[in-house]
């Protein structure tokens, strides 16, 4: 029977699956209407299956709990939605309700997950267990709790981390380092490898824009992202000199070429190789690599670490033709589709008198000349280098490297706005280069034979002009001139695209003009990626970029269309504030480098490798910011294969005849009231933690204090903590917590029979049935009740604490006691319902913020909105056999109400 | 009922029974070694899957059993835990939802009768799980497979009592087309609330809140009701009982209905003569001082005196060892409201309120908040050191130790003393016998388990709505009267009822017809009827409870409780008491 009637999808929507939830779904569900639960958590149970035991009958939670849960989950008239939350609530001309529900993406498949926690097992991620009060620890991937319903595992993830979301190629640093965390070094590789394939390039000459993201940034200074992942890349690399896979067996037939071997041309290499495509590199040099060959000096990358990565791309049978340079797309009339990765090159002017003599050698081609064996020779020489990027730096450290007498840095930027990275500059500085900042070229000054001797320098007051354009301007009036023998000119890149100017539409720059998302020419079966579509860009841009195209070249070799689909669509950032706000401090350990006169002498690298034992530790700094590392264990582990990390949110809508508002209470948060010490001091706790360390699931399987696991010996309960108190803002009385503290009381002087126990209060509301009697029986075990308000706890030696607290009775006055562990008996506060969330109507609060009961005496639950009904705690505090009785008696209103609805 | 002969039974060595051995998350592992028990069961015959959970009662301790059942082809279910009465209908419908009769399944209960009883000897608790268990597994191997008895239910209900809980109850009932019967012993309807001109928090009349309800059951064409009239017999089940009702003019009549709901309200404590002065004049009662305090504006006089001082003595007759040793729970802050009502009418009026503990709960605690603003002085007294009240001279004197300013002795002399007293349960002997009620140590109704089954009593079909359960304020009062009405609902609006099958069965070949045990059974379930040539026994299932007292009357051992034959019984009993290796 659905009595909401009208095309109604649910007669009654229940928000909120705690026992009031539980209860009115029940009793609505045996009065044969049907009823849709939407509960936010992953499971039902609400607050109440975290408790121990409940007064006065010292049942166990459990035990009372998981028959209403399970009974829940069965009942043929109730259908329970987990992990979801009402988004929008409005009414329906023909009567009713329409209501959006946000299905909460759980990652994981709840048809096919089986419970059998192997994720949890083996998910790298430890969070703060909030199923346990943050007492213990919970992975990521994890099942609520032992008896959640449904027993589903659930991947908790708050955004993506910044560091994975930072990176341009789209690999997941969290990932790996959260394996390295767990001394999975293979599979931390094997993680990066299939986000991008030249590993080792990466963990030593990218500039770490993940480092720059990191959160631990700004609490003590970044997680060593680069030197962990080269740790885990040269160690993979030693036990594995070859790839552990070969070619895929499955061939599609097409042919692909790929013009330079730089990294954007292996990485697309590497896609579209694993796809089962016949790849094939052109290379006009004489080795693979491009600039990570030829531009980037050895002491930062070293040839057999590129040599190794290219391997990963070789291993899938990609064909790299060196030494074949290719002049014209029409070369290439045999591949179904192309790709120009061709990179940039120097060889840009100065545009100043003098700058053709001889002496003046572009920086590209310097270190080009290093790196092929054929240095040039710089001893004793006096170097100047122009430029204030990256190149500038690798040639004037190289200079320095050969044997430059002196090498001066003079470039148009002021300090602050030069391209180089920060601790690039600083190295260079540290290895002896003078740096010259905001200085441009006024003329090169020639010798006898023509040869360069020198600049005149001249001031350069801006670089940029007002719409951020390149555009300097100079004060002629200020110049210098510097003597100079060799002149190294590093003042930017192009793309090497001029070849094909009459095939491919260029951009002004030179750049091929291609489709930003699909990176497509104007020939269509030729697209173009790295330096040559973006001009000069960083290894790991490129690499981002090889990745996208293959990921269109694919599409376009299959037929598949490449619009209508986004390629790396990501998850917004996490929020750095929240996790900043929870860090504790954990700082570096510095890796030590050579000294800096012995890593100038040559092109050995001068970082030393980190340990296990530093990477290890450097990766326990992670603060897992996102939850989720994206380390795929979880994956790898389900035998169900359930988990499903591309999961969305899902907005589902549904037309229910009336509502149910059993959304609960929040628990007061301790830290309102610093004089009380709680998340100061960690021996005082609240009376929600002392509850779970008193359940039969507890995190320790003992009692003990946090701070040093002994077994307390006198405990004190402090009660009233953010009730009865003007001062944060609640004059109600809790109701439960004098009661759940003598129970506490009880079971402690059952779990510890030599401790002593005080309880701190104002009045004993024992008022239920049985409650007096349970006070008396706590009485009568022994549990102290001392009549006083405490103003402040106070840590003193051992880390035992002291109560200060004005006595009502006995002598009178301030007094102070000892105890070695403190439990704060916090309230209970209405729950905030989202703003709005009903369109165009609002609900009404009572004087302490609780849904009003517009007839409380006569009509318990009505609200102000017809049709909406509060159950249990929503209205007013309430403990748990009040609660059952007024979700049973708002069941009843409610189905008075859709009667009424049916026969108007 | 009759037997099936295609279901054949197999013999108990050839059943394929799954024993589940719950830990219930260390209230039974704590105490018992599971493993061990799992280890020494294991080959016993007829046990054909065996496995320890932390919980079987959670939804995924459900979800192995029925895996269990399917996967193995159980056809008997062994549950070793809790008490019965938490779980039974738990794992029958784990049993029912793996394809397994229900009827097949025994919950052993190695918590309450073991684990919890024997905290200190873990291998006595150990060997008694075992023996527990195997008995369960004794009696599993020799049932059978059985149906329950469905009856159709009477869309009707009998409401007991005419005060606001009673009132409510009808009203709901009616509103979900339940046509109701209520009846009332006093005069008029209205109960207790009828004596109270104003009600905390909300500042409504009481006198208003019942002629709302009467009104309201004016227009209702479904609801009788009967003033002046007593429940005097009760026969019949859960959905079909039927109910005599003495009326005021003497006349019995007879209803039939699906349900009973009993709203008998409370009685308010009376001191006994001398009890705080209580029989001097101007010493009242709370609901005397409430009459006093009416919905005037002018300043309270009492016999024509003003009052300018009001001594208030908390806990009279409540929180007392040798007396009602509840709590009341409403007096506190009925008490702070009467008093900022008092003020409100004379603004010098002192008031003194001598108190144990301030029970103002919950959203109540604006009223205490509200009374020491309006400048009531409240001083507690020690359990111990209870005040007194004498007339001396012409007036009254309150003596009290303030344990506030350290046990000081304080003197009030006073115009008036309220004794703030509590709630007692009403006297309803014949009531309590027609629909045989469990009453608590209080005297109150019992509910069969707070939480899980506040309004329900062990009387299928008979619940409980308002104070008759125990103290409690207006709302809350009407909050488990509808409770009440949601339950009755549940079972009413479906139709029909499914009752238990374990009742009493006669082996009618040998049975001679003696009558014993018709004569030993309290439900006249049993009756004579004629069989072939001869005269026999015969049970009515609906009326049969499965008490089993008729069994052992029967000298020709010719009845047997379903679920209990006496081949179950003794099994269960060798099994309990066989030696364990």
């Amino acid at each position: 029977m659905t009595e909401g009637g009208r095309g109604s999808d649910f007669d009654v929507l229940v928000i909120g699956g705690g026992i009031g939830g539980m209860e009115s779904s029940l009793s609505l569900g045996d009065m044969g209407f049907h009823v849709l639960l939407v509960e936010k958590e992953p499971s039902v149970g609400g607050k109440m299956i975290l408790l121990s035991k409940v007064f006065p009958t010292l049942d166990c939670a459990s035990c009372i709990s998981t028959p209403k849960m399970a009974g829940t989950q069965n009942h043929p008239n109730v259908r329970t939605l987990v992990y979801s939350e009402v988004e929008r609530i409005s009414r329906r001309p023909e009567g009713g309700f329409e209501v959006v529900v946000r299905r909460k993406p759980t990652y994981v498949d709840f048809a096919k997950c089986t419970g059998c926690s192997l994720c949890e097992t083996a998910c790298t991620v430890a969070l703060p267990d909030e199923f346990n009060a943050d007492l213990a620890a919970r992975k990521a991937a994890h099942i609520a709790f032992p008896q959640a319903v449904p027993k589903k595992a659930v991947i908790t993830r708050k955004g993506l981390s910044p560091c994975s979301h930072e990176c341009p190629a789209g690999v997941k640093p969290h990932g790996y380092i959260s394996l390295v965390r767990a001394g999975k070094y293979d599979e931390a590789f094997r993680q990066h490898l299939e986000d991008a394939p030249l590993v080792g390039v990466l963990s030593r000459a990218c500039y770490a824009p993940c480092e720059e993201a990191c959160t631990r940034a700004e609490v003590d200074g970044t997680v060593t992202i680069r030197g962990i992942k080269r740790f885990m890349a040269d160690r993979y690399y030693a036990a594995h000199p070859e790839p552990e896979y070969g070619p895929p067996k499955e061939r599609t037939g097409k042919q692909v070429a790929i013009v330079g071997s730089g990294p954007s041309g292996l990485t697309a290499a590497f896609y579209l190789g694993r796809e089962g495509h016949s790849v094939t590199i052109f290379e006009a040099a004489p080795e693979p690599g491009g600039i990570m060959r030829w531009g980037i000096p050895a002491y930062r990358l070293p040839r057999e670490v590129l040599a190794r990565d290219v391997m990963n791309v070789t291993a899938l049978g990609v064909e790299i033709r060196t030494s074949t340079a290719v002049r014209s797309l029409q070369e290439l009339h045999g591949y179904d589709a192309v790709l120009l990765a061709v990179g940039s090159t120097g060889g840009r002017k100065l545009g100043a008198p003098g700058e053709e003599a001889p002496g003046v050698v572009d920086a590209v081609e310097f270190l080009g000349g290093v790196r092929a064996g054929r240095p040039m020779d710089l001893r004793g020489k006096k170097v100047v280098v122009i430029g204030g990027g990256n190149v500038a730096m690798d040639s004037s450290r190289s200079a320095l490297r050969l044997g430059a007498a002196k090498v001066d840095l003079y470039c148009l930027e002021s300090r602050l706005e030069m391209p180089a990275h920060r601790w690039e500059v600083q190295e260079a500085e540290e290895e002896g280069i003078s740096i010259h900042p905001s200085w441009g070229v006024g003329k090169v000054e020639t010798g006898a034979e023509g040869r360069a001797t020198g600049l005149e320098m001249v001031r350069c007051s801006s670089v940029f002009d007002a719409q951020k354009r390149f555009n300097p301007t100079f004060d002629r009036t200020v110049s210098e001139r510097v003597g100079a023998e060799v002149i190294l000119l590093a003042i930017g890149l192009r793309p090497q695209t001029s070849p094909f100017a009459k095939e491919l539409e260029l951009n002004r720059g030179g750049s091929v003009k291609a489709d930003p998302e699909t990176l497509q020419t104007s020939d269509p079966r030729t697209f173009s990626a790295g330096d040559a579509v973006m001009g000069p860009a960083n290894i790991v841009r490129s690499i981002g970029q090889g990745k996208r195209a293959a990921f269109y070249i694919d599409r376009f070799l299959r037929g598949t269309p490449l619009q209508g689909i986004q390629f790396d669509v990501r998850m917004p950032v996490a929020d750095k504030a929240a996790v900043v706000a929870q860090a504790s401090s954990r700082p570096p350990r510095e890796v030590e480098r050579a000294p800096v006169a012995e890593r100038i002498r040559a092109f050995a690298p001068f970082e030393r490798a980190m340990t296990e034992e530093e990477a290890r530790y450097g990766a326990t700094r992670c603060l897992d910011c996102g939850g989720c590392s994206e380390c795929r264990e979880c994956i790898a582990a389900c035998p169900a294969d359930a988990i499903d990390l591309h999961m969305a949110t899902q907005m589902e809508t549904y037309k229910v005849g009336a509502i149910a508002l059993a959304t609960g209470f929040d628990v007061f948060d301790a830290q309102k009231k610093p004089l009380l010490g709680f998340g100061k001091f960690p021996n005082v706790i609240t009376g929600v933690q002392m509850d779970r360390i008193l359940a039969p699931t507890r995190p320790y399987n003992a009692v003990l204090r946090p701070s040093d696991g002994k077994s307390p010996s006198n405990i004190g309960f402090v009660l009233c903590t953010g009730s009865r108190d003007e001062q944060v803002g609640n004059r109600a009385c809790s109701r439960v917590c004098c009661m759940y503290s003598v129970k506490q009381a009880t079971l402690l002087m059952g779990a510890l029979p030599t401790a002593d126990i005080t309880i701190y209060y104002t009045d004993i509301r024992a008022f239920g049935k049985g409650y007096e009697e349970f006070f008396q029986q706590a009485q009568e075990m022994g549990v102290r009740f001392v009549r006083g308000k405490v103003a402040r706890v106070e840590e003193v030696d051992h880390q035992d604490l002291e109560v200060h607290y004005e006595d009502f009775e006995g002598n009178g006055g301030v007094t102070k006691a000892r105890h070695d562990l403190v439990v704060l008996a916090v309230g209970l506060l209405p729950h905030q319902l989202p703003d709005r969330l009903f369109q165009g109507e609002r609900l009404e609060r009572d004087s302490l913020n609780y849904v009003r009961e517009m007839d409380e005496e006569l009509d318990p639950g009505r609200t102000n909105i017809d049709g909406v009904f509060a159950v249990g705690a929503a209205s007013a505090v309430r403990d748990i056999p009040d609660t059952v009785l007024h979700s049973g008696a708002a069941s009843a209103q409610i189905a008075a109400y859709l009667k009424r609805r049916a026969e108007a | 009922m009759s037997e099936d002969p295609s279901q054949e039974v197999p013999a108990p060595k050839e059943r394929r029974v799954g024993v589940f051995l719950c830990q219930c998350g260390g209230n039974i592992s704590d105490y018992v070694d599971t493993e061990k028990a799992r280890a020494t069961l294991e080959k016993d015959p007829g046990v054909a899957h065996i496995e320890v959970q932390m919980f079987a009662c959670s939804d995924a301790g459900q979800q192995c059993i029925v895996r269990a059942i399917q996967e193995k082809k159980l056809d008997g279910l062994v549950v070793a835990s809790c008490s019965p009465k938490l779980h039974t209908m738990t794992f029958r419908g784990a049993a029912r939802r793996g394809g397994l009769n229900p009827y097949e399944y025994t919950q052993a209960n190695v918590r309450e009768q073991d684990s919890w009883a024997h905290t200190h000897d873990r291998q006595g608790t150990t060997d008694k799980a075992v023996a527990i268990t195997r008995a369960a597994i004794a009696r599993t191997v020799r049932s059978r497979p059985l149906e329950p008895i469905r009856t159709d239910t009477a869309p009707s209900a009998l409401v007991v009592g005419a005060g606001v809980s009673g009132l409510r109850s009808a009203l709901a009932l009616s509103d979900l087309g339940i046509s109701v019967h209520l009846v009332e012993r006093a005069e008029k309807p209205g109960g207790q609330l009828t004596r109270w001109a104003r009600l905390f928090p909300n500042d409504k009349s009481g006198r208003a809140i019942v002629d709302s309800l009467l009104s309201e059951l004016g227009r209702r064409d479904n609801i009788v009701l009967y003033t002046r009239a007593e429940v005097v017999e009760k026969e019949g089940h859960i959905g079909d009982f039927t109910v005599k009702v003495r009326t005021s003019n003497g006349e019995k009549v007879t209803l039939k209905v699906g349900a009973i709901v009993v709203a008998t309200g409370f009685e308010p404590y009376t001191p006994p003569k001398g009890e705080f002065g209580y029989g001097e004049d101007g010493v009242l009662t709370l609901p005397e001082f409430e009459e006093l305090l009416g919905d005037g504006s002018r300043p309270i006089e009492f016999h024509g005196r003003p009052v300018r001082t009001i001594t208030y003595v908390y806990c009279v007759g409540s929180r007392n060892p040798e007396g009602h040793t509840y709590c009341s729970r409403y007096c506190c802050s009925a008490t702070s409201y009467a008093a900022i009502r008092a003020a409100g009418r004379d603004p010098h009026v002192r008031q003194y309120h001598l108190f144990r503990d301030i029970r103002t709960y919950g959203k109540y605690e604006s009223l205490y908040e509200r009374a020491l603003k309006s400048g009531s002085l409240f001083l507690r007294y020690k359990d111990d050191s209870p005040p007194t009240v004498t007339r001396e001279g012409g007036g009254l004197l309150v003596k009290v130790a303030d344990q506030l300013t350290g046990g000081e002795g304080v003197e009030i002399p006073t115009d008036l003393v309220v004794l703030v007293t509590g709630m007692v349960p009403r006297e309803n002997t014949v009531l309590t016998d027609v629909l045989k009620l469990p009453v608590g140590k209080e005297g109150f109704y019992n509910e069969i388990h707070q939480k899980l089954r506040p309004v329900e009593t062990v009387v299928d079909g008979v619940f409980l709505a308002g104070t008759a359960q125990g103290p409690k304020n207006t709302a809350e009062s009407v909050a488990s009267a509808l409770a009440a009405v949601s339950k009755t609902a549940g079972i009413l609006l479906k139709g029909y009822v499914d009752l238990d099958p374990l009742v009493a069965k006669i082996d009618t070949s040998a049975c001679t017809w003696c009558g014993l045990c018709a004569q030993a059974c309290p439900y006249g379930a049993i009756e004579e009827v004629a069989e072939g040539d001869k005269r026999v026994a015969k049970v009515v299932p609906v009326l049969c409870k499965g008490e089993g007292a008729c069994v052992p009357v029967c000298p020709l051992q010719a009845i047997e409780v379903e679920g209990y034959t006496h081949d179950q019984m003794r099994s269960m009993i060798e099994a309990l008491a066989s030696e364990e290796e």
